[in-house]
C-alpha cells in the first residue's frame, strides 16, 4: 500500500509545486526561446527543450498538473456516477434497471466525434458561465473534464450492475434482508464491498484513458489550447518530432506510464483492504 | 428468457430508431457545412456556387425534413447514395466493414487469448515476481499511446528491418491473400498490444476473487485438481466482469479504431466513420453509427443472457 | 516497451502463430526495398488525402486534381515559370494572334470572343479523338445549376460556344479581363461516354462515369489511365495507349494516401512509397527534420507558392480599429526569426498577399523590420500605456488583449502562434490563444466576424486579382449570406477601384503599376498583417528527374512525361 501512496504522492507534489518552484528560479516555462530549440539535456534545462525552445522538465511538471487533476478527477467522478447508476439497476431491477441500461446503451452508442465539435461550437456565455473562466486558460481543461465524465461512466456501470446481480441473490444478503435492513444499508454494507474488484480495475485503468483521451482529442485539434501543456498534448506534439528528438515523447509517456503504475497498484491494494473476502496468500 | 429476449430486441429496436435521430441532429449541429468549408479551400467558388450545390446537395431543407425523408427510405431498404465515396452506401460500407472485421476480429482475439493466459497466471501467483512482471506488461500496453505504438512498429518493422509492408491493405495490382495477411500483421499486433494490458487487469482481478472464495476452498479440500479448480469452478464466475468488458468492447468491431486505421491507412470503419461525420456524409454516417449501434446493444444483450448462464445466482426481474 | 522476459516469451508465442500462418502460405518475407541498378519502370508518390470522386468538375478536391494530372489533360495551366501554357489547345489564343477578339456588348461593357483548337493528336482512352463536341457537352453539364459542379463560375462567364469543326470552336465570354485566356478549369469531359449519365441532371452525379466506372479508359485523355483503385488506400495507373504524345516513362505509377504525415514517412523510408508529392506531402518543418535526419538519402526540394500565410485583423475591433495599434503589431513580430528557427529560412517573409515570383509583384511595398521600440511608442501614441502586469491599458483601464485563432490541430500554426504570442508580450499585448477546429472557424467564426484576429492563409493563382478578399461588397453579412471573404471588413474605395481597375487592364505594364498601387495600400493600411508564403516540401528519390514543382495550384503531374528514371 505504500509504494504506489508514495509513487502517487510524489508526481503530485512535483506536479504542483512545479510552477512556484520555476518562479522562484526565475524560469519562465512557458517563455519561448527560438535560438535554443530541442536542445539536449544541460544544467539550466534537465531534460533539454522542446520544439520552441521550453524547459522540458517544467512543462512536464506542468502538464502533470493538467493531466492529473483531468485523469483522476475525471476517473473517480465517473466511477462514482457508474455506480450508483449500476447499483440502481442491479439491484432494483424491473423498469429501473431497463431504463437505466437503455439510457447506457444511448451514450455508448453516440459517437463521441461530432458531440466534440458541437460542445466546441458552443458559445460558453450563452451558458451562463463566468467571463473570467471562459477567458482563461482553464476553459478548456473544464471542457474535457465535463465530457469524459459525461460518457465515462458507462463501463463501471455495466461492471457494477453485473457484479450486483451475482451478488444481490446471495445468502448473506437475502439474510440481511429478511432480517428488515433497508435499501441503502444493503447496498452499502453488503452490495458494494462485493463488486469493488472489477470496479477498481475500471476506475484506475479509467485515469490512463483519459490522459490518453486528452492525447487523441489534441491530435484532432479538440484538446486543451496552447500554450498550456499535458502530456497528453505534449505527447501529441511530439508525434512528428519522433526521429529528431524521441525524448520529447518518452518523457511525457513516461510520466503517464508511473502514474498508471500508481493508481493501479493504489486500487489492488486497496481492493485487498475492502474485500471481505480477499485473503493474502 | 424468451420473453426477456424479445422484449429486449424490440427496446433496441427503438433506441435505434431514437439515436437515428439524435445522431442526424448532432451531425446537422455541427458548425461549417462542408460546402461551406469547400469555399475556402477553392478561391474560385463563389457564394452563388454555394447556394447552388447546396440546393443540389438537397441542403437547404431544414433538418427534420431531411431526416424524416432519410427515415423513410431507410425503413423501405434503401440506405441512400454517399456524398463522400460517390456511390451507394452499402457498396462504400460493406467493404471497410469487410476489413475492419478481419482486422478487428483478429486482435481482439489475440488480446483476449493473451489477457486469459496471462491474467490467469498472475492470478494464480499473486505477489509473485511473474505476477509483478505481467503487471507491468499492463501497465505498459494501458500507457502507451496508440500512435506511438503504431509508428515504432512502423519504424522498427517496415522502415528499419523491411519485412513488413508499412501501409494500405494490399500491394497494388495483387489481391491474393498472403498479400493481405501481411498487411493485417503491424496493425493487428499494435491493436493487440495495446489492448490486452487492460484486459488482462480484468481478468487477473476477477479470477483472484473467485480464486479466494469458498467453493474454490472446498473444491481443493475434496481434493480436485488445480486444473479443474482454475477451468471448471474458478472460471465461470469470474467471466462475468470479462464478459461485460468483452461485450462493451464487441461494438468495437464494427466501429473501428480511427488511430490505427489512419497511422497504417488502413481503410476500415473506423475511419469511414469519421470521414464521414466530418464530410457531413448523413446516409453513410447514419448507417455505419447505426450499425455500430446495433452491434453493441445486441452484445451487451448477449453479455445479460451470459450472465444467467455463467453464475446461477443471477436472476432477473 | 517496459516488459520483461515473460513479456517476451508470451509476446513470441502469438508472434510464432502469426509469422506461421503467414510462411504457411508459402509468402517470402522480404518487402523490397528501391533497386539499386535494374530499370525502373514503376512509381509509387505518396499523399496525404484520398480523392473522394474523380469527376474533374465536381467536389474540387487537392488530391484529385493531382491523380487526374497524369490522365487528363486541361486545356491551360499554369507552367513551373507562372506561364500559361497550352496543354490541349493547340495555340494559345491572344489579342496579339487574332485568336481573341475583343467585342462591345450590348449592355455596354466589353467581352471576348476566344477561339480554341484542339490538338489534332488528342484521344481519348478509348480511341476515340478529343472533339469541340466534348467542349459543347462539359459546358452544357457547367451550366446546369442541378448538375453539382463546383464551380460554376467559369461556365456563367461563357455566354455561348460556336462550334467551327470538329476542333475548333469560339467561346463568348461576358466579360473582358487580362487573364482570359486562362481557362485552366475548364477540363472535358468525354460526351460519348458520359452523355447518358447526363441524361437526368439532376442524377448526374450520381451516374457518372467517373464514380460508377471509374477505371473505364475513354474517360481518360492523358499519358495514363486509371486501372485500379482501392478506396481509401491507392489509385493504380498505366499508360494511356492512345496518348498520341511523349510517352511517360513510367509503365505502372502508384498513388498511395497515407494521412498520417509521420507514418509517411516511414513509408517514403521503407520503400512502399517513392515519393512525396509536395502538393500534398508533410508541412514544412517536419520536411526540414526529415532532411536533418536523412540529407543525403534523397531529392528533396522546396518550392513557395501561393499559399499566403497571414493574420486577419478584425477592424470593427476598437483597439484593432486604431491603424497604429495594427502598425505596432507588426513591428512587434520578428518574422524573420520565425522564418529562420522554425522554417530554415525556406519561408522566407510577405509584406503583402502577391508572391515574389509573381508578375504583379513590386518590391517597393512598405516592409516592416522587427522594431519592438517603434512599436512601443506607436501603442503609446494611441493611448496604450504600460501595465503594471506588463500588458497595456488604455485611458479607461481596459488591458490591451486580444483573442489569437488559428485552426487547431495544426502543429505549425500554433508553434508560430505560440511564438507570436510571447513576442507580443514583451510589447505589452496580450494576445490569448483560443484555436478551433477548421470546420468551425472556417464555418462560423470567420464568416461571422466572431474573431479579433484570426491566422489563417488564401489560396490564389498567379496574378489572382484579391476582389473576394479586399473589396468593399465581399465583407461577409446577411446581404451576401456571409459567403465574402473580406473577414477583416477592409473597406477602402481606392481599394475597389483598384480592384476594378485591375481586372480590365489588358496592357501588362499598366497592370503592374496597378498592383504596386495596391500593395502599398495593403501593407499601409494593414487590415491583416502579412507573415509568409507557405513552401511546398518534395520529396523524391535520387533516380528520378524532370519534375518541376510548379508552386501554383496546376499540380506537378500535368507535366508527367517530363520525369524520368536513371538506373
Amino acid at each position: 500500500m505504500k509504494l504506489p501512496v508514495l509513487l502517487l504522492a510524489a508526481i503530485a507534489i512535483a506536479s504542483f509545486a512545479g510552477p512556484p518552484l520555476a518562479a522562484a528560479l526565475d524560469i519562465d516555462p512557458q517563455a519561448v526561446e527560438l535560438l535554443d530549440r530541442l536542445a539536449g539535456p544541460s544544467v539550466s534545462h534537465p531534460l533539454g527543450t522542446d520544439e520552441l525552445g521550453r524547459d522540458v522538465l517544467f512543462r512536464l511538471l506542468k502538464g502533470g498538473r493538467v493531466s492529473l487533476s483531468i485523469g483522476i478527477a475525471a476517473a473517480i467522478a465517473a466511477a462514482a456516477l457508474g455506480t450508483a447508476i449500476g447499483l440502481a439497476a442491479g439491484y432494483l431491477g424491473g423498469w429501473t434497471d431497463r431504463a437505466l441500461m437503455r439510457a447506457t446503451d444511448a451514450l455508448i452508442a453516440l459517437p463521441l466525434l461530432p458531440l466534440l465539435i458541437v460542445l466546441a461550437a458552443i458559445d460558453l456565455d450563452k451558458l451562463g458561465l463566468p467571463a473570467r473562466l471562459i477567458q482563461s486558460d482553464d476553459v478548456s481543461l473544464v471542457r474535457i473534464l465535463a465530457l469524459t465524465v459525461l460518457v465515462g461512466w458507462t463501463t463501471s456501470a455495466r461492471l457494477v450492475r453485473g457484479a450486483t446481480l451475482i451478488t444481490r441473490n446471495r445468502d448473506f444478503v437475502r439474510a440481511a434482508r429478511s432480517l428488515g435492513a433497508g435499501t441503502p444499508h444493503i447496498l452499502w454494507l453488503h452490495i458494494l464491498p462485493n463488486v469493488l474488484g472489477p470496479l477498481i480495475v475500471a476506475a484506475t485503468l479509467s485515469v490512463a484513458d483519459v490522459i490518453l483521451l486528452e492525447s487523441v482529442l489534441s491530435f484532432l485539434g479538440l484538446g486543451i489550447q496552447p500554450p498550456l501543456a499535458s502530456w497528453g498534448s505534449m505527447l501529441s506534439n511530439a508525434q512528428e518530432l519522433i526521429a529528431t528528438a524521441p525524448m520529447l515523447a518518452v518523457y511525457p509517456g513516461l510520466m503517464i506510464f508511473l502514474t498508471v503504475i500508481a493508481c493501479n497498484l493504489f486500487g489492488d491494494a486497496l481492493q485487498q483492504r475492502l474485500d471481505p473476502r480477499q485473503r493474502r496468500s | 428468457m424468451m420473453r426477456f429476449t424479445a422484449i429486449r430486441l424490440v427496446e433496441i429496436a427503438a433506441m435505434l430508431v431514437l439515436m437515428s435521430f439524435v445522431i442526424y441532429a448532432l451531425i446537422g449541429l455541427m458548425p461549417g457545412d462542408p460546402i461551406d468549408l469547400m469555399r475556402s479551400a477553392d478561391p474560385r467558388m463563389s457564394a452563388v456556387d454555394v447556394a447552388r450545390l447546396k440546393l443540389a446537395y438537397g441542403l437547404d431543407r431544414p433538418l427534420l425534413e431531411r431526416y424524416l425523408a432519410w427515415a423513410r427510405e431507410a425503413l423501405a431498404g434503401d440506405l441512400g447514395y454517399s456524398r463522400l465515396f460517390a456511390e451507394p452506401v452499402a457498396a462504400a460500407l460493406l467493404p471497410r466493414l469487410g476489413n475492419s472485421l478481419a482486422l478487428m476480429g483478429s486482435s481482439f482475439v489475440i488480446a483476449f487469448a493473451v489477457a486469459l493466459g496471462l491474467g490467469t497466471v498472475a492470478a494464480r501467483r499473486p505477489q509473485s515476481r511473474l505476477d509483478t512482471a505481467i503487471n507491468l506488461f499492463c501497465f505498459a500496453g494501458v500507457s502507451v499511446p496508440t500512435f506511438w505504438l503504431a509508428l515504432v512498429l512502423i519504424l522498427v518493422f517496415a522502415a528499419g528491418l523491411g519485412w513488413l509492408p508499412a501501409s494500405g491493405i494490399a500491394a497494388a495490382g495483387t489481391s491474393d491473400i498472403g498479400d493481405r495477411l501481411r498487411h493485417l500483421v503491424l496493425p493487428v499486433a499494435t491493436l493487440s498490444l495495446a489492448s490486452a494490458g487492460g484486459y488482462t487487469r480484468y481478468v487477473r482481478a476477477a479470477m483472484r476473487e473467485a480464486l479466494g472464495q469458498d467453493h474454490i476452498r472446498t473444491a481443493r479440500a475434496k481434493g480436485a485438481s488445480e486444473a479443474r479448480v482454475v477451468f471448471h469452478h474458478a472460471l465461470r464466475p469470474a467471466l462475468v466482469p470479462v464478459t461485460t468488458i468483452l461485450a462493451l468492447s464487441f461494438g468495437g468491431l464494427v466501429s473501428g479504431a480511427l488511430v490505427t486505421e489512419t497511422m497504417f491507412a488502413y481503410p476500415g470503419m473506423g475511419k469511414l466513420i469519421f470521414d464521414a461525420v466530418m464530410g457531413n456524409d448523413y446516409n453513410l454516417a447514419l448507417s455505419a453509427l447505426l450499425l455500430a449501434a446495433a452491434t453493441a446493444m445486441l452484445a451487451n444483450l448477449a453479455a445479460d443472457l451470459a450472465y444467467g448462464w455463467l453464475d446461477p445466482r443471477v436472476v432477473y426481474r | 516497451m517496459h516488459g520483461s522476459n515473460v513479456f517476451r516469451e508470451a509476446g513470441l508465442s502469438h508472434w510464432r502463430v502469426q509469422w506461421g500462418l503467414v510462411l504457411g502460405f508459402g509468402f517470402s518475407l522480404a518487402s523490397a526495398p528501391p533497386l539499386e541498378a535494374a530499370e525502373r519502370d514503376a512509381l509509387a508518390i505518396g499523399i496525404t488525402q484520398f480523392p473522394s470522386t474523380l469527376n474533374p468538375n465536381i467536389d474540387a478536391m487537392a488530391a484529385k486534381s493531382y491523380v487526374l494530372g497524369l490522365a487528363l489533360q486541361p486545356f491551360t495551366a499554369y507552367d513551373a515559370e507562372w506561364k500559361l501554357v497550352c496543354l490541349l489547345c493547340a495555340k494559345l489564343p491572344s489579342i496579339e494572334n487574332g485568336l481573341a477578339v475583343p467585342v462591345d456588348l450590348p449592355n455596354g461593357k466589353k467581352g471576348i470572343d476566344i477561339t480554341y483548337t484542339i490538338r489534332p493528336d488528342a484521344y481519348w482512352g478509348d480511341g476515340v479523338p478529343v472533339t469541340s463536341a466534348d467542349v459543347v457537352f462539359t459546358y452544357e453539364v457547367g451550366r446546369n445549376p442541378q448538375s453539382a459542379v463546383s464551380s460554376g463560375e467559369l461556365y456563367r462567364r461563357i455566354s455561348g460556344i460556336d462550334v467551327k469543326d470538329d476542333k475548333t470552336f469560339t467561346m463568348h465570354v461576358d466579360k473582358l479581363t487580362f487573364d482570359y485566356a486562362a481557362i485552366n478549369d475548364f477540363v472535358l469531359l468525354p460526351s460519348h461516354v458520359e452523355k447518358e449519365a447526363f441524361a437526368d441532371a439532376a442524377q448526374y452525379r450520381v451516374r457518372t462515369r467517373y464514380a460508377t466506372d471509374p477505371t473505364n479508359p475513354g474517360l481518360y485523355n492523358g499519358p495514363y489511365r486509371i486501372s485500379e483503385i482501392a478506396a481509401g488506400s491507392h489509385i493504380l495507373l498505366e499508360p494511356n495507349p492512345h496518348w498520341a504524345g511523349p510517352p511517360g516513362h513510367f509503365k505502372q505509377i502508384t498513388v498511395r494516401t497515407i494521412e498520417n504525415t509521420a507514418a509517411l514517412e516511414a513509408n517514403l523510408l521503407s520503400g512502399t512509397i517513392d515519393m512525396v508529392a509536395g502538393e500534398l506531402g508533410l508541412p514544412l518543418d517536419e520536411g526540414l527534420a526529415f532532411e536533418k535526419r536523412h540529407p543525403d538519402a534523397f531529392h528533396i526540394v522546396y518550392k513557395p507558392g501561393l499559399v499566403y500565410e497571414h493574420i486577419d485583423l478584425n477592424l470593427d475591433q476598437p483597439a484593432l480599429a486604431d491603424r497604429r495599434v495594427r502598425e505596432a503589431l507588426i513591428f512587434g513580430l520578428d518574422r524573420d526569426a520565425i522564418s529562420r528557427s522554425l522554417f530554415a529560412g525556406r519561408q522566407p517573409v510577405a509584406d503583402s498577399f502577391v508572391n515574389p515570383i509573381d508578375a504583379g509583384y513590386s518590391n517597393e511595398t512598405p516592409h516592416y523590420h522587427y522594431d519592438p521600440a517603434q512599436a512601443g511608442q506607436l501603442l503609446d501614441e494611441a493611448g496604450w500605456q504600460a501595465g503594471p502586469d506588463g500588458v497595456r491599458r488604455d485611458a479607461h483601464g481596459n488591458r490591451l488583449s486580444l483573442e489569437l485563432m488559428t485552426t487547431a490541430g495544426n502543429r505549425s500554426r500554433e508553434l508560430v502562434e505560440q511564438v507570436v504570442q510571447s513576442q507580443w508580450r514583451k510589447i505589452g499585448v496580450d494576445a490569448r490563444i483560443k484555436n478551433e477546429p477548421a470546420r468551425v472557424l472556417f464555418g462560423e467564426t470567420v464568416p461571422h466576424r466572431r474573431f479579433d484576429m484570426a491566422m489563417y492563409a488564401w489560396i490564389s493563382s498567379p496574378e489572382n486579382v484579391p476582389r473576394s478578399i479586399l473589396h468593399s461588397s465581399e465583407i461577409p453579412n446577411d446581404a451576401n449570406g456571409f459567403a465574402g471573404q473580406n473577414a477583416s471588413g477592409f473597406k477602402s474605395e481606392a481599394m475597389d477601384h483598384l480592384i476594378d481597375a485591375l481586372e480590365i487592364e489588358l496592357d501588362q505594364d499598366k497592370r503592374n503599376s496597378l498592383w504596386a498601387e495596391a500593395q502599398r495600400l495593403y501593407a499601409t493600411e494593414l487590415p491583416s498583417l502579412p507573415l509568409y508564403f507557405r513552401s511546398d516540401v518534395f520529396i523524391l528519390p535520387k533516380w528520378l528527374s524532370g519534375v518541376r514543382p510548379t508552386g501554383n495550384q496546376s499540380p506537378t503531374t500535368l507535366w508527367i512525361t517530363d520525369w524520368t528514371a536513371q538506373p
